[in-house]
């Protein structure tokens, strides 16, 4: 046994340490040993290697293992391909209800649900959530659009937004050209948030957004040289699931605040329902880890605690701030009323939607 | 600038710098050389390793690896016809005939030197432009690198062989095949027939495989015997060099080319590769011995797959936007490190750029070092009977296939796209326009979206459109000329020996094509217009041509089948079946047990090897498939009647 190093004086109380080691000792050979200790959990990653949730899981991996009492081994399997939907049912079909088997999610795995697509048959309402991290997004515009303010957006002609797909990330700002009602069009089929920024660089597009950690790296450079403006983030959430301003970037206003500023009104109407069904999915409840719901109390607590030592562990906060985009690491159970929310969508908003991505950009759903 | 380079140069004098980057070379090199396994196994294998070394030494490991990918797989691609990653497809044509003659050192030495100079020259470029990369790569729009696909689509053109007709419709097969999957902008998913598995398309790793590797495995083991005759490879050595400097222009020109497929999103290595090698064909005053064993033909594509990985890095460090499927890792491995690629990334971190390049660099040669001298010793494989090493190579390359999405999908389309790939060899189907027009579908097909939903039709008339369409006109001009010349550019190789299927099999062949047109053609009723652009406009013109094929076919005299052709045909059917059987047992009963029972059938009951050697070779080759399985991650689903 390793000797127990004691900066005290007093002999004594090196004998009371000692004392109360072997009462922990004691304790844990009386099968009070951590739920954890010797097992192994596997992380079902339902995207390929070195996507951003295999990064993020990755990263705060090695300081959950740290966390965890008994130390458990944690072992990452990507299950990627097919919208996620492989993986997504791996998790669902197999998973036993010791909590050795979590799952990481994205977006990607709740736009399928909220859009009715029927391959998609997986459940988010018997899962618990362990770990929630949001993530946000910036709206800017190039100066040779014409826009200089917010305020300038109402008047501006012929905006024209790169994307990817008008069923991904994309629907956010797609929608909030709607809701704002800008003479805005999206040219999509980039391959990436990272191809669509290059277009905008080269004049291509005029209004883009990045998700905050790519906006901080790749777009603030661009607004130093005066290339680019900033306009509005989509916001997050309040505990009660009121969207308000992105902590990461404070200073610009969100949507709807952009909204009244133009408009003089609360926002409303359809495409606000639509706006306020899909930006949790897409940014405030992004990416979460799940445990099967009839998991052992147990299971989820020990992450929750390992969630609260690690939002006041100073190395953990610097070493992965860029990876979790300056947002804390929450625990899930204190988001799980605003998550399970989140994908609850009514039939009306769901037809709404549908019908807007075919007719607008020729999507065609199932 | 300079300072930053030297003082990166200096972390190279550190032992562990030192050590790491040998590690990744030596797994780069291993996984190049195993069939189907590239840079993305590479990287992804060494992946979990890095969470706990600095950012720097994580990327000497992952770069060391990325750069010999290219260099080791050509041995692979050489000596047994199968491409050793997917980009080395281009180096079977003419690499593996030469090993076939007896030439194999000649062929190897002259792409482990083009590979070096490649990846030398890559190296020097990526430093050069890092001032300027930004603005060159901003200049390009997507109507432009639409135009430099098509430029390169038209390549093909001069891979076509002697039947012209046939090597345009295996050019529409290709890129009818790329478009299956989702359309961009996930509007619609084409071809998927309720198929979780076909949305992703398939991947061009089972593509290059079966068409390549799994057409040329059944054709060795009907001919029978070793690969090639026991002769020294002697001089060989010396001559493949000797190639190199005669040649040196390719080697440029094909290093360039690779820089330039790096640099451009969307076209990647195997791309990069095909479209030196067409370059090569296209300047080629004789072109008789191209897939025919021309040492020219391994030069080309040798000097551009190495370099591509270095005009990879430029987006992914100056823009955050991977330049390929390795460059995405190693982005995502940046990220791990809170260091997010951009516009500052070259004044933040300089020595890390440079750190990336040196390692790049030194792996290059280290790389190519390694190789020569492993060499010799694997060029002996030439000369064991084929069938004695079939099981490892059918078993690696199955664990190739299904590392890429890890579903039984990528094993049935190995073989289905094997089964392809042999007829279209029997029948004088040319493959490399097919795998051409393959990698190049995808890419071509989003530009095409982008230029017409941003431009309308305008975007026709941009300078620079303007200037590679004329380029295009002057090519197509020169590949017809050269046509009608009776210029005979080159034929892949075919068996060796009188033909092995009659004109009866070719009509039916011909006619099983135009069916797949016609109904891809009447699937695409129902695409929205963007997403059916591209069906149409493959397969409309490749209908014709097809009538067209089966009107010459019927027309041509019949050809006598010798009766040793038939039997040979029947033995290279049982062969294929055989690997169909190895199929299903891993399907009822799982990966382990169907593996030691197909290989040690395979060599027990059919090679005859005696019954301890066929033990011990099945025992170390489940041992070895396993521990491979390990490394990758691989997930084998237990058997449908259990086991595992």
């Amino acid at each position: 046994m390793k000797r127990i190093r004691s900066t005290a004086r007093w002999p004594v109380s090196r004998w009371l340490a000692g004392f109360g080691l072997s009462l922990a000792l004691a304790a844990q050979a009386l099968g009070a040993a951590p739920y954890y200790e010797g097992k192994t959990i596997e992380i079902i990653i339902p995207f390929p290697v070195a996507g951003g949730s295999d990064i993020w899981i990755r990263t705060i991996g090695p300081y959950l293992e740290r966390n965890i009492p008994g130390n458990p081994r944690l072992v990452y399997r990507n299950i990627g391909g097919g919208r996620g939907i492989p993986g997504m049912m791996e998790f669902a079909l197999k998973t036993k209800s010791d909590g050795l088997m979590v799952l990481v999610s994205s977006a990607t795995n709740y736009f399928p649900v909220l859009l009715g697509d029927k391959a998609a048959k997986y459940d988010f309402r018997q899962w618990k959530p362990l770990l929630v991290n949001p993530v946000g997004g910036v709206m800017y515009v190039s100066p040779a659009s014409g826009v200089k303010r917010v305020e300038d957006l109402a008047k501006a002609k012929d905006l024209i937004y790169g994307g990817i797909s008008a069923i991904g990330l994309d629907m956010i700002p797609l929608i909030s050209f709607e809701l704002l009602e800008l003479d805005a069009r999206g040219v999509l089929g980039f391959k990436g948030r990272g191809d669509a920024r290059i277009a905008f660089e080269r004049g291509e597009t005029n209004i883009d957004y990045q998700t905050t950690p790519a906006y901080n790296a790749t777009v603030v450079p661009l607004i130093k040289e005066g290339k680019a403006i900033p306009l509005m983030s989509f916001g997050q959430l309040d505990d009660s699931g009121n969207i308000v301003r992105d902590p990461a970037v404070p200073d610009l206003p969100t949507v709807p605040e952009v909204y009244e500023k133009i408009k003089g009104r609360k926002p409303s109407g359809k495409f606000w329902d639509t706006y306020k069904i899909f930006m949790p999915s897409a940014f405030a409840v992004q990416k979460i880890l799940w445990v099967k719901g009839d998991a052992p109390a147990e299971a989820a607590r020990v992450f929750y605690e390992a969630s609260d030592r690690l939002s006041k562990d100073k190395e953990f906060l610097t070493k992965t701030s860029k990876v979790l985009g300056g947002y804390p690491l929450q625990r899930g159970d204190r988001l799980e009323k605003t998550i399970q929310q989140a994908f609850q969508i009514d039939q009306e908003t769901q037809r709404f939607v549908r019908e807007w991505v075919r007719k607008k950009y020729h999507v065609k759903l199932d | 600038m300079w300072d930053a380079a030297l003082i990166a140069l200096g972390k190279f004098a550190d032992p562990v710098h030192i050590g790491m980057l040998m590690a990744g070379v030596m797994a780069g090199t291993v996984i190049g050389i195993l069939p189907g396994l590239g840079g993305i196994a590479s990287v992804a294998i060494l992946l979990p390793f890095i969470f706990k070394l600095d950012v720097h030494t994580a990327m000497i490991l992952l770069i060391g690896s990325v750069a010999v990918v290219h260099t080791s797989d050509t041995i692979t691609s050489v000596l047994i016809g199968t491409p050793g990653s997917a980009a080395a497809a281009a180096t079977v044509l003419d690499g593996h005939p030469l090993a076939k003659q007896g030439q194999a050192g000649r062929a190897l030495s002259a792409a482990f030197l083009s590979s070096l100079i490649g990846g030398l020259i890559g190296a020097v470029f990526l430093t050069l432009s890092l001032p300027i990369a930004r603005p060159l790569v901003l200049l390009f729009g997507s109507p432009e690198l639409l135009m430099l696909c098509v430029l390169g689509l038209s390549f093909a053109g001069f891979l076509t062989g002697s039947q012209p007709l046939k090597g345009a419709m295996s050019a529409c097969l290709g890129l009818l095949l790329g478009s299956v999957g989702a359309a961009p902008t996930e509007a619609v998913y084409r071809y998927s027939f309720d198929q979780l598995y076909l949305l992703d398309g398939i991947p061009l790793v089972g593509v290059a495989l079966g068409v390549f590797g799994i057409a040329e495995i059944i054709d060795l083991l009907a001919k029978g015997g070793q690969i090639a005759e026991r002769i020294g490879l002697g001089g060989g050595w010396i001559q493949g060099m000797k190639d190199v400097m005669r040649h040196w222009g390719i080697v440029v020109r094909g290093s360039l080319i690779g820089v330039w497929a790096g640099i451009l999103p969307g076209i990647g290595a195997t791309a990069g590769s095909w479209m030196s090698y067409g370059h090569v064909v296209a300047m080629a005053r004789d072109r008789e011995r191209f897939g025919k064993g021309d040492i020219r033909g391994v030069i080309g594509p040798e000097s551009a797959n190495n370099s591509v990985e270095a005009g990879d890095l430029i987006p992914t460090l100056l823009f955050s936007v991977p330049g390929g499927a390795p460059a995405a890792i190693l982005l995502g491995a940046l990220f791990f490190y809170g260091i997010q690629p951009g516009p500052r990334m070259v004044q933040e971190n300089l020595d890390l750029i440079f750190t990336i390049i040196w390692g790049f660099a030194f792996a290059n040669a280290i790389g190519a070092g390694l190789c020569l001298l492993l060499s010799p010793a694997l060029a002996r494989l030439t000369w064991v009977p084929f069938a004695k090493m079939a099981p490892a190579i059918v078993v690696t390359i199955f664990i190739g296939a299904f590392q890429s999405s890890q579903h039984f999908g990528d094993l049935f389309a190995l073989l289905a796209l094997g089964f392809l790939g042999w007829l279209m060899k029997q029948l004088g189907w040319a493959r490399a326009p097919f795998l051409v027009g393959f990698v190049l579908s995808k890419p071509t097909e989003q530009y095409l979206w982008l230029s017409i939903s941003r431009y309308g039709a305008e975007w026709l008339w941009r300078p620079g459109v303007i200037v590679m369409g004329l380029l295009l006109l002057a090519t197509i001009v020169w590949i017809v000329v050269g046509k009608l010349k009776g210029k005979q550019s080159l034929d892949e190789e075919s068996t060796e020996g009188p033909p092995l299927l009659g004109k009866t099999s070719s009509i039916v062949f011909t006619f099983f094509i135009l069916f797949v047109f016609a109904g891809a053609l009447y699937e695409a009723r129902s695409f929205p217009y963007l997403g059916a652009i591209f069906p149409v406009a493959a397969t409309i013109p490749a209908i014709f041509m097809a009538v067209l094929q089966v009107v010459l076919d019927l027309r041509a005299p019949g050809v006598e089948l010798a009766p040793e052709a038939r039997n040979k045909t029947g033995t290279a059917l049982s062969y294929f079946l055989s690997l169909v059987l190895y199929f299903l047992l891993i399907w009822l009963i799982g990966f382990a047990i169907a593996t030691a029972l197909f290989t040690f059938l395979f060599l027990y009951g059919w090679v005859k090897l005696r019954l301890s050697r066929s033990l011990i070779y099945t025992a170390c080759l489940v041992g070895a498939a396993a521990f491979m399985g390990w490394m990758l991650g691989l997930y084998w689903p237990a058997g449908i009647l259990g086991g595992w």
